[in-house]
Parts: structure tokens; C-alpha cells; sequence
């Protein structure tokens, strides 16, 4: 065998089996770690405090005292009708607002639309931080400010909403502006021969046909709100508002004196299980959407 | 961006005269006044281009000004201090720790991240259970990191899974106290790589799938081996998805905070060495188990210095990205 035969071997066999061989193994783990990871934090949900400290990987009788007790006593009931409700008319106020502003600016020759969106794009490079301080400030001022001179009340989670609605428009406008110019110009000629006017047009035509792109754009902000904590944790005042990230992290910072785990991890089944269901229901579209509106 | 969605926009008006000579919808509008396609336009568009500066962009500047400013909130006295908030951030040992963390989490973790993504597109073109796999690295990033870090930080406890099995293993050596601040920092970085990479081999992977398979055919003809195919078919095929991925992880990773905070759940304030800037940033703004008095301004400051530099850096990786397209034949 010549010397360069030998070569040729020794590379056939790192490059087309020892090295892709390891990083399957190395994907595979990675995966696998990441379903017993969250198998284990379900199963630890429905066990109690003391077995899971003695045997953290067992598996023993089912025990819904933790449930309980994040339930009621951690009033995690009340948290995630918080979250549901905070995220839930985010989503409505978001899809309201960005929907007709996304058609408008995609499929309009007016000479303004191109910079319009050029500005909501730029929201896109602005990180969280720079707001926080305002917001935190703005927040206690409008609720001190409706309290005393306009309302008598005022609830923290309207001034959450607001934010989570606003702070949502550049992705929703960018990424929907985006669906709607993919979609044929035909749609909204047959619409005008019909003689539909605009809203007519954008409500009965354009709307349904996007339809798609709206569920994307809806689900991937959904993910973002739910698993949201800053701004929960400088907005919001009253630990009873609270939605679950900081239902979480409030609890979790008791476990030093109550070490209540099996509580503390039907919390975290709480937090986690509506998203992993989200994800076994539409993952490829959620996967697909936000790679899709990180490369717009 | 914006550029391009300009020229598609006047590209699809299929008449040229048409869009020079009105200002008129294209298509659609030919029933609808020009002074009517205006106000259609104002009244779909007004509510988000109105909402948006208000909600977001104005509270932004809002933030730069106070930056100028020694306050701790609604109802304290404010003075102007000029730049001495800025001054301070650079004096701060406590910041230079919070920003040398983050540099790690930005530097270390992203080449990990990549290095673990570079690997995942050689294989994972055509690997058996792909679509599975992918699903399964791409969970954590859907999940929140509040309950990851409170997860994982009942498994690092002293007495908890991970040193309990390397007792097993008979590697008793290797158990540390792992959520001490000697070593919390490390678990962060690890747990960043975890959560983080999922997102980015699936962002890879679409480049690669739009890589037409007849080239790795040939290839494989030609006798070029899996890594040597990686090296001269995938790489330079999906440079500019490479570019936009780096863009990203260094706008993301310089924002480093809920991992943390779900980490230190348990122990309150963390510690000066499990810090990122951002979370440094929040300790400021008040949130404290200590307490002692929001520094807003000083907060403000950092905000605004970290906006700076996200830009600088977006900019940076971004022109480093650039080249020239390459064209499949």
C-alpha cells in the first residue's frame, strides 16, 4: 500500500466515520438529555418533598399533594389566569394592531411604506434593557396618576399589556408585512372587480388567506409573553398580578426555608406544560417561523 | 432590508406609469380616490406607527435621559450629575466583573455554541431520526428559563443528582459544590451552550437544506469524505445564514439574564461572580433582597451604554459577514 493510499484511508475513516460517528452520538445525547430532563420534571411534579430528596431519580407512588400546594397555597391558580389573560389580550392587541399595518405597509406603493417599515425594524436591534428603567418609572407614575385624579384604581397588568403589545410590533409587522407581499396581487383585483372597498377587501380577502402567517406570528409571541419575566418583575407590584416566570421565581426563593420540592416542581409543570404541549402540537411551525423571522 | 422590500414592493406594480403618475394603491384601488387610498392608508398603518413610539421607542429616550440624572424614582428629588453616571460605570469593579461575564457568555459560549452547530450541519443533512433530534435540541429554547434554571438548580445542589451520580461512578473527585460562586459561573455558561444551541443548528440546518443535494452526490463520487464535504460544500453555502447567526447570538447573548436569575432562585441576590451586565443592570434598578435605594440614573446609564455597544458589535459582525454571494451553478 503506498503511502498515499494509507492517508486516503486514515482520512476515509475519520472523516466519514469517526467524526460524523461522535457527533451523532453527541446530538443524540444532547436530545436525549432533553427528554428525560423534562420527563424527569414532570415525574418529580407528582412526588413528594422527602422522596425526591432521598431518591432523586426514583419512581414511586403518585402524589398530588405538590399540586395542591402550588395550587392553593402558592395560588398558582390564580397565576396562570394571570398569565393566561396578560398573554392572551396581549395577543389580541398585538394581531389588532399589527395586522392591518403590516397589509397596509406590504402591499401599498405609497411612497412612505418602505421607511415605515424600516422603522419598525429598527425596534428590532433596541435590547430590553434600554426600556426597563422607563418602563419600571412610567409604570408606578401611570398607576399613581390614575389612582389619585382619574380611575380610583389601576391595575399593573393593563400597563404590561400595553408594553407587551407595543414591544411586539416590530417582529409582528416585520414578519407579517413579509407573509402578506408573498401573497399573489391578483387576490385583491378580483376583490376591487367585486367592488370590495379596503377593509372589505383586507377583512374577507386578505385576512383568511393569511391566515397561516397570522397563527405563526401569534403562537411565536405567544412563547415570548408566557416565558416573559423582566418586565413582570419590574412592572408589576403586587405579587397576587404576578404571572407564573415570577410565581416561579418567587417560590423558588422560599425553598431555602420550606424545601416544599414537589411543590416547587408542579410549579415548574405548571410553567412548562402548556408550552411543550404548544410544541408537540405545531413545533415544525414554530421552528420554521422563528427561523424565519430571525433571517427577515 | 429595507431596501430590498421597496424595490419588491414597486417591482410588483406591473406598471411603472402608473405608480409616477399617482400614488394610488396598485391594482386594487383603481374605485378609490387618490385622497381616499390616503386616508386608508393612515387609518390601517396610524394605530401600530403611533402605539410603537409611544410604547417602545419614546420610553427608550426617556431612558437616555435619565441616564443624566441621580434619581431613585417617582416622587424622590432628581439632579442632573451630567456624564458622572457614565464615568461611574467604567470605575465600577462590580460592573467590570457583571461585563467580563457577559464577554464570556458572548465569546466562550458562542463558540461553543457554534462549534456544536458547525458539527450538527456535517451530519444532520441526512442523519436517521433528523427530525426528531432537531425537535428534541430545539426544546429548551421554548421553554422558559426560570424553570430550567430551577430544574437545574435542584440537580446541582450539593447533595443533589449530579454529584450523587458521580458518587456512583466512583468519581468522587470530580464533585464540587457546584452553585458556589466559584463555580455557579461555569454551570451558567454550560446551561447558556444548552439552551442556546438548539435554536441556532435548526437556524443553520434551513441553509443547509436549500443546498441542492445533487452537489453532495457528486461529491461523494468524487470521494470527498463527510468533513471534507462540511468543509467545501456546506460552509461556503451557507456563509450568509453563518452571518445572520452571529449577528443574533451577539444581540442575544449580551442580554444574558433570565438563566441566571432562575439559577440563584433559591439563594436571592447572586453572587457578584454569577452576574451578566444585564443582570448587574437589574440589582441597580432596585430588585435586591438587601435593599438599599434605586439607582436609576446609573441603571439608565448602563442601559444605554449596552445599547451602544449592541449596535457597535451588530455592525462589527455584520461587516465582518459580509461577502461576496456565491452562486451555485
Amino acid at each position: 500500500m503506498t503511502a498515499k493510499a494509507q492517508l486516503r484511508t486514515v482520512r476515509r475513516f475519520f472523516g466519514d466515520l469517526a467524526v460524523p460517528g461522535t457527533v451523532k452520538a453527541l446530538l443524540w445525547a444532547v436530545a436525549g438529555f432533553n427528554v428525560l430532563l423534562l420527563a424527569w420534571t414532570f415525574l418529580s411534579s407528582v412526588r413528594t418533598s422527602r422522596a425526591l430528596w432521598t431518591s432523586p431519580l426514583g419512581v414511586d407512588g403518585l402524589d398530588l399533594g405538590g399540586y395542591a400546594r402550588a395550587w392553593h397555597a402558592a395560588d398558582f391558580a390564580g397565576m396562570l389566569l394571570n398569565t393566561v389573560l396578560v398573554v392572551g389580550v396581549s395577543l389580541l392587541g398585538i394581531l389588532l394592531v399589527a395586522t392591518p399595518a403590516a397589509y397596509m405597509l406590504a402591499r401599498s406603493s405609497r411612497r412612505s411604506a418602505g421607511p415605515t417599515l424600516t422603522y419598525f425594524a429598527a425596534g428590532l436591534a433596541l435590547p430590553v434593557q434600554a426600556v426597563l428603567i422607563p418602563y419600571q418609572t412610567l409604570a408606578s407614575s401611570v398607576s399613581q396618576f390614575m389612582v389619585d385624579w382619574v380611575t380610583g384604581w389601576w391595575d399593573d397588568r393593563i400597563s404590561l399589556v400595553v408594553v407587551d403589545v407595543a414591544m411586539s410590533l416590530p417582529f409582528t409587522v416585520f414578519v407579517l408585512s413579509g407573509y402578506f407581499r408573498s401573497l399573489p396581487a391578483e387576490l385583491e383585483e378580483a376583490a376591487a372587480l367585486d367592488g370590495a372597498g379596503p377593509v372589505r377587501t383586507f377583512w374577507t380577502v386578505m385576512v383568511p388567506v393569511a391566515r397561516p402567517g397570522l397563527t405563526t406570528v401569534t403562537v411565536l409571541n405567544a412563547i415570548g409573553l408566557w416565558n416573559e419575566f423582566l418586565l413582570v418583575s419590574v412592572m408589576v407590584h403586587d405579587p397576587a398580578k404576578f404571572t407564573l416566570p415570577a410565581a416561579l421565581n418567587q417560590l423558588s426563593s422560599t425553598m431555602q426555608y420550606t424545601s416544599d420540592w414537589g411543590g416547587l416542581f408542579a410549579g415548574v409543570t405548571i410553567l412548562v406544560a402548556p408550552m411543550v404541549a404548544l410544541f408537540f402540537w405545531c413545533g415544525r411551525r414554530i421552528m420554521d417561523g422563528m427561523t424565519l423571522g430571525a433571517t427577515k | 432590508m429595507a431596501d430590498t422590500s421597496t424595490a419588491r414592493g414597486a417591482s410588483r406594480s406591473s406598471r411603472p406609469a402608473f405608480r409616477t403618475a399617482g400614488r394610488a394603491r396598485p391594482g386594487a384601488a383603481q374605485g378609490v380616490s387618490q385622497r381616499d387610498a390616503k386616508g386608508w392608508f393612515r387609518l390601517f398603518t396610524w394605530p401600530a406607527v403611533l402605539l410603537y413610539p409611544v410604547g417602545f421607542l419614546g420610553p427608550s429616550l426617556y431612558g437616555v435621559v435619565i441616564s443624566f440624572a441621580k434619581w431613585s424614582g417617582p416622587g424622590a428629588p432628581l439632579t442632573w450629575v451630567g456624564w458622572r453616571n457614565y464615568v461611574r460605570v467604567f470605575r465600577d469593579d462590580t460592573v467590570r466583573q457583571a461585563f467580563v461575564n457577559t464577554a464570556l457568555v458572548v465569546l466562550v459560549g458562542g463558540a461553543a455554541v457554534f462549534a456544536l452547530a458547525f458539527l450538527a450541519m456535517a451530519v444532520l443533512r441526512d442523519m436517521r431520526g433528523r427530525a426528531f433530534v432537531r425537535a428534541a435540541v430545539y426544546l429548551p429554547s421554548i421553554i422558559s428559563m426560570i424553570a430550567v434554571g430551577t430544574s437545574l438548580g435542584f440537580l446541582l445542589n450539593p447533595d443533589g443528582v449530579v454529584n450523587r451520580l458521580l458518587g456512583l461512578l466512583g468519581l468522587e473527585a470530580l464533585q464540587q459544590t457546584w452553585l458556589d460562586p466559584q463555580h455557579i459561573f461555569g454551570c451558567i455558561v454550560v446551561g447558556v451552550v444548552w439552551m442556546g444551541s438548539g435554536f441556532y443548528i435548526v437556524l443553520l440546518m434551513t441553509a443547509v437544506d436549500a443546498i441542492p443535494k445533487h452537489l453532495y452526490e457528486e461529491a461523494q463520487l468524487t470521494g470527498l469524505t463527510r468533513m471534507q464535504q462540511f468543509r467545501w460544500i456546506t460552509l461556503p453555502l451557507s456563509r450568509d445564514m453563518i452571518a445572520i447567526a452571529a449577528v443574533l447570538w451577539t444581540a442575544n447573548s449580551l442580554r444574558t439574564f433570565d438563566i441566571v436569575i432562575g439559577f440563584v432562585g433559591t439563594a436571592g441576590t447572586p453572587s457578584v461572580n454569577a452576574r451578566t451586565y444585564a443582570v448587574q443592570q437589574w440589582l441597580s434598578a432596585g430588585h435586591t433582597t438587601g435593599g438599599g435605594a434605586p439607582e436609576l440614573g446609573y441603571a439608565s446609564a448602563m442601559a444605554t451604554l449596552l445599547t451602544v455597544l449592541t449596535v457597535a458589535l451588530v455592525v462589527l459582525v455584520r461587516r465582518l459577514g459580509r461577502s461576496d454571494r456565491l452562486e451555485i451553478s
